[in-house]
């Protein structure tokens, strides 16, 4: 699954970790997200959304 | 609340988590060797020996349960290395255990059962660090 995660969090000049802490999770687990290694799963990606103020399509998006 | 107050708190729980767990099987392996030495070199007593051997299967259930919690307080990504880690642990002792007994059976071998168990946990730490390393 692709993402946009990384453009996002540079957007908003968050670092992974910064991301990780408002998403309750830890910094491997999001750069695991945005390196496409892991699919996270639908509460987290509702919870990125949600940070993000997007939908989860236009976060993730099938490959 | 500012996330840069926040940074770095899951991985301060999740040391502490694993400390934690870490504690529990440091006291079982300790109530272990006490149920398993304690007869022959520290007291001469069948009902000190049963109260040691229930005393060990008492902390070994508080291990469990802490495992459990353990696995339900880590982040989904964490959980499923751990998952994984003990899927391959699990088929390790099973195939291998079975193994054993068999051979043992057919008079091949009369190893000794604690370095099949310390086997597994060396399994299990390995399966843990391949796991983190793959999704570094």
């Amino acid at each position: 699954m692709r993402n946009r995660l990384k453009d996002l969090r540079a957007q908003r000049g968050w670092t992974q970790a910064d991301l990780a802490a408002r998403a309750g999770v830890s910094r491997q687990t999001i750069n695991s997200i945005e390196k496409g290694k892991f699919d996270p799963s639908l509460p987290l990606a509702f919870r990125l959304a949600r940070l993000f103020d997007l939908a989860i399509e236009e976060i993730f998006e099938d490959d | 609340m500012h996330a840069q107050d926040q940074i770095g708190s899951y991985d301060r729980e999740s040391l502490r988590r694993t400390a934690g767990l870490a504690g529990w099987a440091i006291a079982w392996a300790g109530t272990l060797a006490l149920a398993r030495f304690g007869p022959a070199s520290l007291w001469d007593s069948e009902a000190v020996s049963w109260a040691a051997v229930a005393l060990n299967v008492a902390v070994g259930i508080g291990w469990i349960v802490a495992h459990v919690r353990f696995l339900r307080s880590i982040d989904e990504l964490h959980r499923k290395v751990v998952l994984d880690a003990l899927a391959v642990t699990f088929g390790v002792g099973w195939v291998g255990g079975l193994a054993y007994v068999v051979a043992e059976n057919a008079d091949l071998v009369s190893g000794d059962l604690q370095v099949f168990v310390a086997l597994l946990g060396g399994v299990y730490v390995v399966a843990v660090a391949g796991g983190l390393l793959r999704y570094r």
